[in-house]
């Protein structure tokens, strides 16, 4: 069998034979393309990571959760309110258009208007241009994540996107289902522009002559998608691509072991979780019943089996290195204790209680809702469970349709705030608070203390807030925590700082990287 | 002829008709466009505004009246995800689909027909029985096994054939891109082609030799060999012309089901056609495109069925198509 | 009766033919291990608490790393193969048969009276068949299965998934039926037979179905048993849809589907054994299928 999975690597040598390998061509395999040519028209990881390569950020994520400057140079604090960003000068976007502060004040009007953003940029007022070169951010009320936010602001080119375009459309409209100027053109100021397009079938970059710094030697990206996660690794152990993302778990060994390729894993931080609805299923109102279901889930055991080891079990929301990380909170995985909590709880003979998870939105979600329900009927909870293509899934958790839901969350803002403010607050339809709490957990303590921490600018009380938080969710056990999956890549050896580029938000910086 | 033809054509239009109504019936079972299309972050407020703004909230009827209006001047509506006329998306991705389809009918019809009239002929010959029990073993064999198959065996063992994708196709004629230009393309739709006739095959190589087992026992057969007429001829004219009439009714239908459903063939082989498409546009709850998906395939199928009536009327001057009053 | 049925034509002509008693004798087996399948099997796969995730993928037992336990070994859940293939093929059974039952029924019902009627009654019946074929099998589930969620909330699906699947793989189906039947029934009314019945008085109703019917049943015949396979695989495709079995009760094809994303990475007992079953089963049905095909289209035995 060993020899039948060395030469399935082959099959797809042929499917790439088109492709010419210059030297310094990255022939790039992903799951999806990018949507739009429009950085506002969605806020994803796929947009994202193409943001990164088109367009650059005023500052950036760096392997430490630091920030590295941009196109902003540096950036200090005026008041609570205030940020000031002094700006690069001699940048020149694709357009041959010179970067300025208006172009800064421009893209976050945009931001504002896009249906993805506006809500993540509701807390700023516009930008102030002081000069060509500086600008201010202002913020409504106190705001500690301002910098944060700064990460997501890819100045675009205003010159380019005004006017016109020949349908008579203004050319800076947000084209979420039509078409629009944006949506086909582009100009940033990034390390690549777009050479070709052709939407679920490939896409071309070529590097910038431009470009504002040194940067890494690609001078074209050959970028296709491959949606079969099977031929997506084949490609790579057979060269046909240099760099894949993401790798299924179950062919993380095998990857490990080839000559050719390196394995890049790193520990993730979109937690995933069971919630379980109290308001549907009365007995997980009994904080008892719900202790016993942690302790009931081997969740190091499904991150041992199903994630092959590439995950970190998780018992709080926040993983390591956000603010409100608590590590002396440890997965409580214990059956004996399980089963006495629950007979003291007047359920030794357990319950039934039904359950959904999506099939295609998390690693391996399908086969982690299946596991713990085995897990489940240890402790005598028959579960019904029912997975469904994300899709489908969203109506459904909305609705509230099972009293089990499985969910995973990534902060957009990379912090432990926003884990909290959408899954443990009270749910609030008119305010929209916890719109994602589908547990119906309710503790007003929580709400405060998440509330005082989104308007603290001191970094110690907010750290302790936020811990607080934490300690609380854990204590009651509020919702079933799993893992935080972790982000998985592989490149050919041919790349020398594959390493380097990579990041815990998923956005290679293509722009570094190096090729032999 | 005629009148045949427009009542063809009026009947056509009340299918579509009633395929609009179901698709629009069945759409919000493909879960919510737009929640595709946002980020997780979007408060619900937001999102319903944006239903709003598309017209997603009007009542079902209202949407389809508006669908009909359009669909009248051939606007089957926009496919949310490529922000294009879908029957711009559909036309792209049909050549594909077609081309697939095109090159198993192919080898279905050269190897089915000879194979299933040998096998009528000399049911004892052992080639025949090897025939008989490798078509059986392959009707028995799902489609998708059968593909994995293939893609072990000659793409990887063999390294002979690619596994996936169209590779370098090229323009056969404006809007067409074409598989069978080039050497190079064409590699590319071998197995996927064999992969997909490997269900239709075995069932019309037994459906062939069936049929044909049954005429060679008729009188006329046993006459005209009687008479002394080539026995070639005999064969060919007055034994095969007859047992065209249920290979061409079963035939029509599978060819239309193979259009309309290359769906798995072509998620294995990653084929960018229309089937496809069709799954794509369900993982993404693109409504819009699904709808005008099911009213084009509705479409093809009265094509195909149409045709098949025409030709069975050709061969078998019996049935009168145009039906006499 | 016994005395009877051994001395008929059919005992005699299936005794003589190798290859029906051998398909005979594997589907029998098939059948037994199927519905026998908790005395046969080392565990209930369908039963969470007796399954243990870190037992997942192990290899068979002949293998290095294989485990007595399982024989056939493990799929990513801990299942052990053996028993979920003994348990799994009794729900495609079922699933299978009843299907095919179904849409055989529907489809002889529809194509007889399309084709013996003919006219407007016929037109309006193939325009019918016309929609349902352009509608997969796949939008056939996601439209019941919303009416059906809508009824009874996603929390029944796990008790009522079987006939549920029966019904859309049956009801979607059927018109490959009705035009098959359809075509035999006009080539069959313009012979004699059908004259001479109609000219002596006897009842459309009689004259379809016990005169018309029997010698259409071939292409029937033909069919069934391809479809007894394609329900099978419609039903594994339906379950990667997430309309199928629920995947902690996984039929053969839905077990099948989920090794495959393993097969690639070097598990390939969780699809392999499965599939092997699997082909197995639909053959022994075709070879069984193929002879009885034979024997009740008697004209072949003439010479």
């Amino acid at each position: 069998m060993k020899r039948l999975l060395t030469v399935l690597a082959l099959a797809a040598v042929l499917a790439f034979a088109a492709a010419p390998a210059s030297a310094k061509t990255l022939r790039l395999a992903v799951d999806a393309d990018p949507v739009s040519l429009d950085p506002h028209v969605q806020l994803s990881g796929g947009m994202l990571q193409y943001s990164h390569l088109v367009f650059d950020p005023l500052v950036r994520w760096n392997q430490d959760m630091g920030f590295d400057p941009r196109l902003a140079t540096s950036w200090e604090r005026i008041d609570d309110k205030t940020m000031r960003f002094h700006l690069r000068k001699g940048v020149k976007f694709h357009s041959g258009n010179e970067f300025t502060a208006k172009d800064v004040a421009w893209t976050l009007d945009r931001l504002k208007k896009s249906i993805d953003y506006k809500g993540l940029y509701e807390v700023f007022e516009p930008a102030v241009v002081v000069d060509d070169y500086t600008v201010d951010l202002k913020t409504k009320v106190p705001y500690p994540l301002l910098i944060n936010m700064a990460t997501y602001l890819f100045p675009m080119d205003s010159k380019f996107y005004s006017g016109k375009d020949e349908n008579g459309e203004p050319k800076d409209k947000i084209g979420k289902t039509s078409p629009s100027f944006a949506n086909t053109h582009a100009s940033g100021t990034g390390p690549f522009t777009v050479a070709e397009r052709e939407q679920g079938v490939k896409m071309v970059f070529k590097a910038n002559p431009n470009y504002w710094t040194d940067r890494g030697n690609i001078e074209e990206i050959d970028m296709r998608p491959i949606k079969n996660e099977a031929t997506r690794v084949a490609s790579i152990l057979s060269s046909d691509v240099d760099f894949i993302m993401p790798v299924p778990p179950q062919d993380y060994d095998r990857l490990d072991a080839a000559d050719n390729v390196d394995l890049i894993t790193m520990p993730g931080t979109r937690v995933i979780m069971f919630q379980l609805n109290q308001e549907r299923n009365k007995a997980f109102k009994n904080p008892k019943v719900r202790e016993a279901i942690v302790y009931a889930t081997n969740n190091p055991g499904i991150v041992k089996k199903i994630l092959k080891g590439r995950g970190t079990a998780a018992a709080q929301q926040s993983p390591k290195g956000y603010q409100g990380h608590d590590a002396n909170l440890k997965p409580r995985y214990d059956l004996k204790k399980a089963k006495a909590l629950m007979k003291e709880a007047g359920y030794a003979d357990g319950f039934e209680a039904t359950m959904i998870a999506p099939n295609n939105r998390y690693v391996k979600d399908e086969q982690i809702a299946q596991a713990f329900v085995s897990m489940m009927a240890r402790i005598g909870i028959k579960v019904n469970l029912k997975t469904m293509p994300k899709a489908q899934y969203w109506d459904q958790f909305d609705a509230r349709a099972a009293d089990i839901q499985m969910i995973g969350w990534h902060s957009d803002t990379e912090d432990s705030a926003n884990f909290t403010e959408y899954l443990a607050v009270c749910p609030n339809k008119d305010t929209g608070a916890g719109q994602y709490n589908s547990g119906e957990y309710c503790n007003p303590e929580v709400d405060k203390l998440v509330a005082l921490a989104n308007s603290e600018t001191d970094t110690a009380k907010r750290k302790a807030q936020l811990q607080k938080i934490e300690q609380i969710l854990n204590a009651e056990a509020a919702f079933v925590p799993l893992h935080w999956q972790d982000l998985s890549w592989a490149g050919g050896k041919n790349l020398e700082n594959a390493r380097e580029i990579v990041n815990v938000m998923n956005y290679p910086y293509f722009g570094d990287l190096v090729m032999k | 002829m005629f009148a045949f033809i427009v009542r063809r054509v009026a009947q056509a239009l009340i299918v579509m008709f009633v395929i609009s109504i179901i698709g629009f019936g069945i759409k919000y079972s493909f879960g919510d466009p737009v929640r595709e299309m946002v980020g997780i972050n979007v408060s619900a407020a937001e999102r319903e505004a944006y239903r709003d703004q598309l017209g997603l909230n009007d009542p079902i009827l209202v949407q389809w009246v508006r669908f009909v209006k359009k669909a009248v001047h051939g606007d089957l509506g926009r496919s949310f995800f490529y922000r294009k006329p879908a029957t711009e998306v559909i036309l792209k991705k049909a050549p594909a689909t077609l081309e697939l389809v095109f090159a198993s009918a192919l080898l279905v019809i050269f190897l089915s027909v000879p194979i299933g009239i040998y096998a009528a002929v000399k049911p004892r010959s052992w080639l025949a029985r090897l025939f008989m029990g490798a078509s059986i073993v392959g009707v028995s064999i799902p489609v998708f096994l059968t593909a994995l198959l293939l893609i072990y065996v000659f793409a990887v063992e063999l390294h002979w054939l690619p596994s996936y994708g169209r590779g370098p196709t090229s323009l056969l004629f404006p809007g067409w891109e074409s598989n069978f230009t080039s050497w190079k393309a064409f590699r590319h739709i071998i197995l996927p082609s064999i992969a997909l006739s490997s269900i239709m095959l075995p069932l019309f190589i037994r459906l062939i030799r069936a049929e044909m087992v049954e005429v060679l026992q008729t009188e006329y057969v046993k006459f005209a060999h009687a008479k002394g007429l080539n026995p070639t001829r005999v064969l060919m004219v007055h034994a095969f012309k007859n047992t065209l009439l249920p290979v061409i009714t079963v035939g029509g239908v599978q060819l239309g089901i193979m259009i309309a459903y290359t769906i798995l063939t072509e998620t294995v082989f990653q084929w960018q056609g229309m089937g496809f498409m069709f799954i794509e546009a369900v993982e993404r709850s693109d409504t819009a495109l699904l709808v005008a998906y099911l009213v084009f395939v509705g479409v093809l199928f009265v094509i195909v069925n149409t045709v098949v009536d025409v030709i069975y009327g050709l061969v078998n001057p019996m049935v009168r198509v145009s039906g006499r009053k | 009766m016994w005395q009877k049925f051994k001395e008929s034509y059919f005992w005699y002509s299936f005794r003589r033919d190798p290859v029906a008693v051998g398909s005979f004798i594997v589907l029998l087996i098939l059948i037994t291990m199927a519905v026998l399948a908790p005395v046969f099997a080392s565990q209930n796969p369908y039963d969470g608490s007796a399954i243990d995730l870190m037992d997942a993928e192990t290899p068979p037992m002949w293998t290095p790393d294989g485990m007595d336990a399982f024989w056939l070994g493990t799929d990513a859940q801990g299942r052990d193969i053996w028993s979920t293939i003994l348990y799994g093929t009794r729900i495609s059974l079922l699933i299978g048969l009843g299907a095919v039952a179904l849409q055989s029924f529907l489809g002889i019902i529809v194509g007889l009276t399309a084709g013996y009627k003919g006219g407007r009654v016929d037109s309006f019946l193939m325009r019918v068949a016309d929609v349902q074929l352009s509608f997969s099998s796949y939008m056939v589930a996601i439209f019941f299965g919303a009416i059906l969620q809508a009824a009874l909330g996603v929390a029944r699906y796990a008790d009522v998934a079987v006939p549920f699947l029966i019904f859309v793989i049956g009801f979607s189906e059927w018109p490959q039926y009705a035009r098959t039947v359809r075509a035999s029934v006009l080539a069959e009314k313009k012979k004699e037979y059908v004259e001479a019945a109609r000219v002596i008085g006897l009842r459309p109703m009689r004259i379809m179905f016990r005169h018309i019917l029997p010698n259409t049943l071939t292409p029937v015949l033909v069919i069934s048993t391809v479809q007894v396979a394609n329900a099978v695989m419609s039903e594994a495709a339906l379950s990667f849809l997430g309309l199928g079995m629920p995947v902690n009760q996984p039929s053969l094809g839905s077990l099948i589907k989920s090794g495959f994303a393993y097969f690639m990475s070097g598990s390939w007992w969780i699809t392999l054994f499965p599939g092997l079953v699997l082909v197995l089963l639909v053959l022994s049905i075709n070879l069984l299928g193929d002879w009885l095909r034979d024997f009740l289209n008697p004209k072949l035995y003439k010479d």
